[in-house]
């Protein structure tokens, strides 16, 4: 029962909170389920769409707790709904087992995480980027996710569309990571008309007949190929649909026959790194020191190389619009000529460890690590400086 | 679950009804991976001929498993029907996302006392408060049977279990009460020694709107039977003796009425015990969706 005429936001220019601009990113991308449960500083979200997604024709829960949330969401999408929850770090950490579980079946969600420092309780409304590990490792079993980190309201609304396309496209729990900064950053947004939208947005694919290839993600040529979701309710649903590993027809396969399954859902998605990985080279051309950077920190970055480049330092930015999976032969590549590594993160240098595995060993590397508030141009430009001298 | 299953060839399906299941089309036998004596293929059986009596559409009523030794009747529900394997007591908080986001379905979920009133807890008592309109079936065992005969919230006091040293003596957790409490709208209890019974419930489960729970009192031999006595101190370890157990320990709501605390402290009360309309939430739901959508 959708309704269109309510869906879009008006097109043109707005000023929105973040977490309300990540919210009206959902709503463009299809969103027509919303499961949640409160945690500061995501609450605007479910504030948002428990009025934005009834008239647009969807449904909004909130749930018991986050473990029925992700679960809800899950079950959501089963049912053929774009869904997704928002949620924060120790929100996180309880839908673990069932992300884990959206990777096995292959589920398309968004979750949507304005992270927030830990660990424990943390300071709730202080921005740490604590979950860049979590979102990816939490689960059991070894899977991959798709993680997003905007730097702006703007991209907040963009990248939610790109997120929930991704979850369509490679059937895989999907990040959109925000945090307590920039979730409640009011900034101006440019919305697309919707004609615009719906050309960006890929929509649930409803099969009138069993697709024969359900589960298959190899064409004839070997080829990594993955087929829409199946969907509850419709003649496109395997007989069995489980949370184990399975072979092409959704059937569950003995511990001799595991290996392949098991590696194919990794490699749908290491295999198309190159499609899915999204980054940004600013002044890299030139550059002796190459900053690295994702989420917020990235936008202070640009200002400091602008910075750097005055006072003569061939600095330059490559940043990490999708964190995961994790562009390693690119980032191999950006930093095969420089001189110094400078990693600015809003942790004690976790993404620096992935870093750390694509430069060559002798390559000096310095990390900037905060928490609970965002770098000052001068700390990150200072590190710059002292790299520079160093290794001139 | 797999197809390389060992088969017997001449093995003769017990039941026509049997014939439907998916294990049996895959395999082209019939068979269940339940120990001799489980309650559960004596469920599955029940519940496919309700299936096919009332003609349910698949697409309609979706199978939505929690995790236990039920979950094997994934083979055993009709070939037809859609069926979702959850996480370990997650399989109501999975339905009320289906049922969200298509009203037209009608979640029928297989839970056990583990499943829902252990792990799950929680969640079953939100689908009960909502009145999500939804079938919960939830199989009473009084054990974990899947893991190896642990103690379940619903064991009774004075059982032996693996993991309790000597008799327990942990209050038990009753399902019943617990739906009751929480607002489900259809109540009711038996046992697999009631098979009709249990047909009727199920049907009228199925026709009710709102969330109905059905507690079914059934055997597990190998865990729970095995490793307890009956009165006359002899080891239930046979399908028979704990079936005799149960229907001894079973007592009618209104015989209930007249019997002590104490006395009902080993008893199972069987019967209906609410059947009511209230306001049901997806139904509600879909009232605030078109006023929004229209003002
Ligand atoms: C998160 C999680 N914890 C524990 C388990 C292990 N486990 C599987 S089934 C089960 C108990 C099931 O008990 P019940 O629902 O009563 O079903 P029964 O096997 O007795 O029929 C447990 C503890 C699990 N699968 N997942
Ligand atoms: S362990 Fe118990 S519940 Fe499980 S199949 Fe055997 S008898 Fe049934």
């Amino acid at each position: 029962m959708e309704n269109e005429s309510k869906r879009y936001m008006a097109p043109g220019k707005h000023v929105l909170m973040g977490n309300v601009a990540m919210a009206e990113g959902a709503m463009a991308a299809g969103l027509t389920f919303f499961g949640g449960y409160p945690i500061t500083p995501s609450t605007e979200v479910p504030e948002h769409l428990v009025w934005r997604l009834p008239e647009a024709g969807g449904a909004f829960i909130q749930m018991e707790d986050e473990l029925a949330a992700i679960n809800s969401v899950a079950g959501a999408s089963v049912a053929g709904a774009k869904a997704m929850t928002a949620t924060s770090g120790p929100g996180t950490s309880l839908m673990a087992e069932t992300i884990s579980m959206a990777a096995a079946m292959e589920i398309p969600l968004v979750i949507c995480d304005v992270q927030r420092n830990g660990p424990g309780t943390g300071l709730v409304t202080a921005p740490h980027h604590n979950d860049v590990f979590q979102c990816k490792y939490s689960g059991n079993g070894e899977y991959e996710v798709i993680a997003y980190a905007p730097m702006s309201c703007q991209e907040l609304y963009d990248l939610t569309i790109e997120a929930f396309n991704a979850a369509e496209t490679y059937r895989c729990p999907t990040y959109v990571l925000s945090d307590a900064y920039l979730g409640h950053l009011h900034e101006p947004v440019v919305i697309p008309t919707a004609e615009e939208v719906k050309k960006l947005v890929v929509a649930r694919a409803i099969l009138d007949k069993p697709n024969q290839e359900k589960f298959t993600f190899l064409d004839r040529e070997g080829n990594i190929q993955i087929p829409p979701a199946p969907v509850l309710g419709t003649p496109n649903f395997p007989t069995t649909f489980i949370s184990q590993p399975h072979g092409p027809d959704g059937i569950p396969v003995n511990e001799d026959q595991v290996l392949k399954p098991n590696t194919l859902l990794v490699e749908k998605i290491t295999k198309n790194v190159e499609k899915i990985a999204r980054t940004e080279a600013y002044m890299l051309d030139d550059a002796e020191v190459v900053i690295i950077a994702y989420g917020l920190t990235a936008r202070v970055c640009y200002h400091v190389v602008n910075l750097a480049r005055k006072e003569g330092l061939k600095a330059g930015l490559f940043r990490l619009v999708t964190i995961w999976p994790f562009p390693y032969e690119r980032v191999k590549s950006v930093v095969a000529g420089a001189k110094a590594i400078v990693v600015p993160e809003m942790n004690l240098g976790l993404m620096a460890g992935e870093v750390e595995r694509c430069k060559p060993l002798a390559m000096p590397m310095y990390k900037v690590p905060k928490i609970a508030d965002i770098h000052e141009p001068g700390e990150i430009l200072a590190v710059v400086r002292k790299a520079k001298e160093a290794h001139p | 679950m797999s197809p390389q299953i060992t088969t017997f060839p001449n093995e003769k399906p017990e039941h026509p009804v049997t014939l439907l299941s998916m294990g049996g089309l895959m395999t082209g036998n019939f068979w269940s991976m339940f120990c001799g004596g489980c309650g559960y293929g004596i469920i599955f059986q029940l519940f496919d001929k309700v299936f096919v009596e009332e003609k349910l559409d698949p697409f309609k009523y979706p199978v939505i498993i929690g995790i236990g030794c039920y979950t094997q009747g994934n083979t055993l529900v009709p070939a037809a029907s859609q069926r979702v394997t959850t996480l370990h007591g997650r399989a109501p908080a999975m339905a009320t996302g289906i049922k969200l986001a298509n009203p037209a379905m009608k979640p029928i979920i297989l839970t056990g006392d583990g499943d829902c009133l252990g792990i799950g807890g929680n969640h079953f008592i939100h689908l009960c408060r909502r009145n999500l309109d939804s079938v919960v079936l939830l199989f009473n065992n009084s054990i974990y049977g899947m893991t190896g005969g642990q103690v379940a919230p619903t064991t009774p006091q004075g059982s032996s279990t693996m993991t309790t040293l000597g008799a327990v003596f942990e209050n038990r957790l009753d399902g019943v009460k617990l739906a009751l409490a929480a607002g489900a709208t259809y109540v009711a209890r038996t046992t697999v020694a009631h098979p009709r019974t249990f047909m009727h419930y199920l049907k009228k489960a199925i026709k009710h709107a709102g969330t109905s729970v059905i507690e079914v009192v059934t055997p597990c031999v190998t865990y729970f039977g095995r490793k307890n006595v009956n009165d006359a101190s002899q080891r239930m370890d046979t399908g028979g003796l704990l079936l005799e157990w149960i229907k001894a320990h079973a007592v009618w709501n209104n015989q209930a009425k007249l019997l002590s605390e104490a006395e009902l402290a080993d008893k199972y009360v069987i019967g209906e015990f609410r059947e009511e309309d209230r306001p049901e939430y997806s139904a509600e739901y879909e009232k605030v969706k078109k006023k929004a959508m229209e003002g």
